[in-house]
């Protein structure tokens, strides 16, 4: 049973820990805009 | 196409004899693995003779990688692979040429390495020499073929010598799968021939259909 | 360079930044990833009968299979978008494929980390040298060392053109490490674990294999989901630099 549970959190681990990663990028990303659009201006 | 490749590997093989670097290296390093090999594995020890086999082909694969990095990371040192590029041929005949290299090259690391391995293990061939030569020759080829194609691949990036053992082990595992296996058997136990000769069309069909397909795919890999 | 031609375009990167976010395809994509997901755990737990030898442990399988199932998805998607990368050369295939390869190796540790705990708790062991699970190994080394392909430096049409043909014959060599590594297993461990225990007594409980199904299908919402917000990530980043390096231009100037 414990297994189990090891299992299905490893699982979520993972997928939310892939999203995380997108999200660290993604907010980096949005940095980098705004400071366009302040150069920009 | 075959004239070129010939004449890439005869300029290759000719400037390696010049200065003996790479071939010198290759032998030295096989040397040393089998000095490594004795102090993992009790050369005195009779259950050592078990990993003899596969002993051979580690020698091989790793002193193979020393000299595939240095074929073409050598012609990206002065640029000369753009000198090659823009010469009249195609990409094929420079791939099919630094191949007939590199193996003439890992034939004759193997040639010295191999007795050597042999004789200060001190380990006996029950089997057929002829077959192993065979199994050898198998093996090298498509270990090279590919090798060779991922060496030129990798030799675009800066730090190629750590890339490339990272493309090609797991690429080559069949290969290394089933030489391992079919040595074994060729080695210590004949009568499980047919066995490997199993193993030994696998690893042939391994060779053709990635030389074909590195063939076909090498002009996008050494497009200027 | 006419400096009003880039103030025109400069406001492109920004603007495209809201409608992505909110694309209709994504609400799509999200709402039916969240509802079969959600669908997936009621099948799971309440609808699928608990294994009679190994008990709740089983429901790894759920996650298990789907999971090894989407990698080889990926990986195939990669490998048809590297091909299509070589014929057409439009860098929307490479990014396809390279987000693609992305999510594969994400799903492989999935597998690979979901495995050893599922052999453990039913072979008593964490690895077993089982053609599956070392396939899956080898598939992650290969899709890793292309991930390492991408990072090199250079220019993206070079990288994108090694990546492809990396990702055509990393792909090729899949069936081939498959075939070897079985016929490998079965000389010196006949049938100790069988075609393991997903298959076991030759086939699966009815409310299992809806189970399963419907796990399956959730999973590949979520990669479609996945695979369409890196995409959409992708083409955004593309575009940011592409207006860095026109304003560098203009600064340059």
């Amino acid at each position: 049973m414990e297994f189990m549970y090891g299992a299905y959190s490893v699982v979520w681990v993972v997928i939310f820990g892939y999203m995380l990663v997108i999200g660290k990028r993604h907010s980096k990303l949005k940095k980098d805009i705004e400071f366009l659009k302040q150069l920009d201006k | 196409m075959l004239r070129a490749a010939l004449t890439i590997a005869k300029k290759d093989i000719y400037s390696e004899l010049r200065t003996k670097q790479v071939l010198g290296t290759m032998i030295i390093f096989a040397g040393l693995v089998i000095l490594v090999l004795s102090f993992a594995f009790d050369p005195a020890n009779n259950t050592t003779k078990a990993v003899i086999p596969g002993a051979v082909w580690i020698i091989i694969v790793f002193s193979g990688i020393l000299g595939l990095n240095r074929s073409l990371v050598s012609e990206q040192r002065n640029d000369t692979m753009h000198g090659l590029l823009v010469a009249p041929m195609e990409a094929s005949s420079i791939y099919l040429g630094k191949f007939m290299a590199n193996f003439s090259m890992i034939l004759i690391v193997e040639a010295v390495s191999i007795p050597f391995l042999f004789l200060l293990f001190d380990f006996k061939v029950n089997g057929s020499i002829l077959y192993f030569i065979l199994v050898l020759f198998v093996g090298s080829f498509g270990f090279i073929a590919i090798g060779t194609f991922l060496a030129a691949l990798a030799s675009n990036s800066k730090s190629s010598e750590m890339l490339l053992p990272l493309l090609l082990f797991p690429m080559t595992s069949p290969v290394l799968i089933g030489v391992t296996q079919a040595t074994k058997i060729i080695l210590t136990n004949m009568e499980k021939l047919h066995s490997a000769i199993a193993w030994l069309q696998l690893v042939a069909a391994y060779d053709v259909i990635f030389f074909v397909l590195c063939f076909l795919l090498i002009e996008y890999v050494l497009e200027v | 360079m006419s400096i009003n031609l880039e103030r025109e375009k400069a406001p492109l990167p920004a603007a495209d930044l809201s409608p992505v976010k909110s694309s209709l395809l994504t609400k799509i994509l999200y709402g039916s990833m969240a509802a079969a997901m959600l669908a997936a755990f009621y099948f799971i737990f309440l609808y699928a009968e608990i294994e009679k030898t190994m008990g709740a442990v089983q429901k790894i399988f759920y996650m298990h299979v789907p999971s090894a199932w989407v990698a080889f998805l990926a990986f195939f998607v990669t490998f048809v978008f590297s091909i299509l990368f070589l014929i057409k050369r439009k860098r929307i295939f490479d990014t396809y494929a390279y987000v693609s390869a992305e999510i594969g190796v994400v799903f492989t540790i999935i597998v690979l980390t979901t495995g050893p705990i599922w052999a453990k708790s039913s072979w008593n062991t964490w690895w077993a040298w089982e053609p599956r699970l070392t396939t899956t190994l080898i598939l992650f080394f290969l899709f890793v060392a292309y991930l390492m392909v991408r990072q090199m430096d250079g220019v993206w049409d070079k990288k994108a053109r090694l990546a492809a043909v990396f990702g055509i014959i990393g792909f090729a060599d899949v069936p081939i490490v498959f075939f070897a590594i079985r016929w490998w297993q079965s000389k010196f461990h006949p049938i100790v674990f069988g075609d393991g225990p997903s298959q076991q007594g030759g086939g699966i409980a009815p409310s299992m294999l809806v189970a399963l199904l419907v796990t399956i299908a959730a999973f590949t919402f979520l990669y479609a989901y996945l695979l369409h917000k890196g995409v959409s990530f992708e083409n955004m980043k593309i575009k940011v630099d592409h207006y860095k390096e026109k304003l560098r231009e203009r600064l340059e100037n």
